[in-house]
């Protein structure tokens, strides 16, 4: 077993397996998804900061099987930050917090190779910093038919007053985050909003758009799922890593590259791999970044 | 069957501390029922509903009011009540030790049991054992969502149980109950004593059941198969939204798919 100990910031952190090739079909092992993550620490650690981690590992890589990890593990380093947060249940349960470059390389090490996080930060778990729109295809609709989607719902907000990020999933789908930044945000507030504009574009645009999370409804169409409005859900992190046959990434685009790709028809393009990733943000930085800070609020109309 | 954990910490007193899951100690015996519209059995809901405006009222519109006087509120906010809440703790802190028998029954309100967590199952053990052998029972506070609780914490046949105590202030007085003295004789008491004698027992809970609810269910155990009803596939998203939302949403669109 390869492995070594590395000294970051005067804490000493075990990293394993190496040189386990967790994406097997492009010989990308755990050293490169510890590699990537180092690189992206940047980028991805203000959108991971203050939020309960979902961890979905992939001990044996991509093809094998995986699970899920809300609770952090007891085996964690002492370091390691943890909020309490009380679950729907009325239970409480320990999470991991990747406040810093060395918890995200410990999390890494554990082949989580998707990050998932909740809307809110975990000191006011009942308060989004974002409303969602998240935009799935049902085959044989594609991402191209989210673009449209996400291109009308782009300038259906900004005609009420929203500016709007978008980012994509790392698999067949579009993220649109409205910043809130307002500790007045409430997800009943949030909730009802994205499904009253879901269903009124379902009713605008019955050919490509449904409101419906049933499969059948789901053929040839976009769901708008307004129901990720949820704090108890999470979403795939911007910059994460996703565990598809090639190292995809969850990655934020600019409105005018959506707008050509779309018109173009262009789907590969909509497909970021993690070395386009690291090009792309050592060119244009952290394109998100205003998501963390736009502060906006809902119009009461 | 796995329990649902309610709370984790510690439990603990002068140097002892024991980590702990506090779980349900009963499952409530009522057979719940679903209310439907009997025209095509939708499962109905609950929504709060304004007389003066005549009208649903959303959840953001909702706040708390004391009632002073008829149709007289004192609003109150949410952050209001949270700065006089107790702050979160993670311990249950044994305060002192009694004998349980001291303990009027009137005062036991909820009772949970306490599962000892990684590292503390030989702490545990040797802190129910004592407490069984000696007969005490601890007294302890505890905060439990947002209200800080009385307990003891006894020890059935090697596991801890907690029961929440009401507040002696919540125990409303029985001085107007006890009938004014009047004589009784001599012989009249000597009877009832000897009618109480005649029906002594032990305490056997197992003898006794529920017998409404096992009728329901045999009843419902006889229905089942023949005569089932199932709702119409409506999900949360038929409903419309706020109508000047949606009015805005229409008329913008509207000029959206004119533009194009």
């Amino acid at each position: 077993m390869s492995g070594k100990i590395v000294q970051l910031g005067g804490r000493s952190l075990a990293l394993t397996n190496l040189e386990k090739e967790l994406y097997p079909r492009c010989a990308f092992s755990k050293a490169h998804v510890l590699d990537y993550y180092r690189k992206m620490a940047a980028c991805i650690l203000p959108h991971l900061h203050d939020r309960a981690l979902t961890m979905k590992r992939y001990p044996h890589g991509v093809d094998q099987p995986f699970f899920f990890e809300k609770r952090c593990p007891s085996h964690r380093p002492a370091w390691a930050q943890t909020a309490d947060i009380r679950l729907a249940g009325g239970e409480a349960m320990t999470f991991c917090l990747v406040n810093d470059l060395e918890t995200l390389l410990w999390v890494a090490n554990l082949a989580a190779l998707e990050l998932h996080v909740p809307l809110a930060r975990a000191h006011a778990p009942e308060t989004p910093t974002a409303m969602v729109f998240d935009l799935d295809p049902g085959a044989p609709a594609n991402i191209l038919d989210c673009g449209r989607v996400a291109l009308i719902l782009r300038d259906l907000l900004a005609r009420l007053g929203l500016a709007t990020w978008v980012k994509t999933s790392g698999q067949k789908g579009l993220h649109l985050f409205v910043p809130l930044n307002d500790p007045g945000a409430t997800f009943a507030a949030t909730r009802q909003f994205s499904k009253t504009v879901a269903l009124s574009l379902e009713k605008n645009y019955p050919e490509l758009v449904t409101a419906k999370m049933a499969k059948a409804a789901r053929t040839g169409k976009v769901f708008i799922n307004w129901e990720q409005n949820s704090a108890s859900l999470t979403m795939i992190c911007v910059y994460s890593l996703r565990a598809r046959e090639m190292p995809y990434v969850s990655f934020p685009l600019e409105w005018p590259e959506l707008e050509r790709l779309t018109a173009l028809g262009d789907a590969e393009k909509l497909q970021i791999v993690q070395a386009e990733a690291l090009r792309r943000v050592g060119e244009q930085g952290d394109l998100f970044g205003e998501v963390l800070t736009k502060q906006q609020t809902l119009p009461h109309l | 069957m796995a329990l649902q954990g309610i709370w984790s910490g510690t439990i603990g007193f002068s140097l002892v501390a024991i980590p702990v899951r506090l779980v349900k100690a009963v499952a409530p015996g009522r057979v719940a029922f679903r209310l439907l519209h009997n025209t095509d059995y939708s499962p109905l809901t609950r929504r709060m509903f304004c007389p003066g405006q005549e009208e649903l009222v959303p959840p953001e519109e909702i706040i708390r009011g004391f009632e002073i006087a008829p149709d007289h509120y004192l609003p109150i906010t949410a952050e209001e009540l949270a700065s006089v809440s107790p702050e979160r703790s993670r311990t249950i802190e044994i305060v002192e030790f009694i004998d349980l028998e001291e303990v009027d029954p009137i005062y036991f309100d909820h009772p949970y049991y306490l599962v000892p967590l990684k590292g503390g199952e030989k702490a545990y053990r040797l802190l129910a054992e004592v407490m069984h052998r000696t007969g005490k029972a601890g007294l302890a506070k505890f905060v439990l969502a947002e209200r800080e609780y009385l307990v003891t914490i006894k020890s059935t046949e090697g596991a801890l149980a907690l029961v929440t105590l009401h507040y002696s202030a919540e125990i409303l007085p029985d001085n107007d109950i006890v009938p004014r003295e009047g004589t009784v004789a001599a012989g009249e008491k000597r009877r009832m004593e000897q009618s109480i004698r005649q029906l002594r027992a032990d305490f056997k809970p197992e003898k006794y059941a529920d017998q409404r609810r096992e009728k329901v269910l045999e009843l419902l155990k006889g229905k089942m198969g023949n005569a089932t009803v199932t709702a119409p596939a409506v999900t949360e998203a038929e409903s419309e939204g706020p109508p000047d939302l949606v009015a805005a949403l229409e008329e913008i669109m509207t000029e959206m798919k004119q533009q194009r």
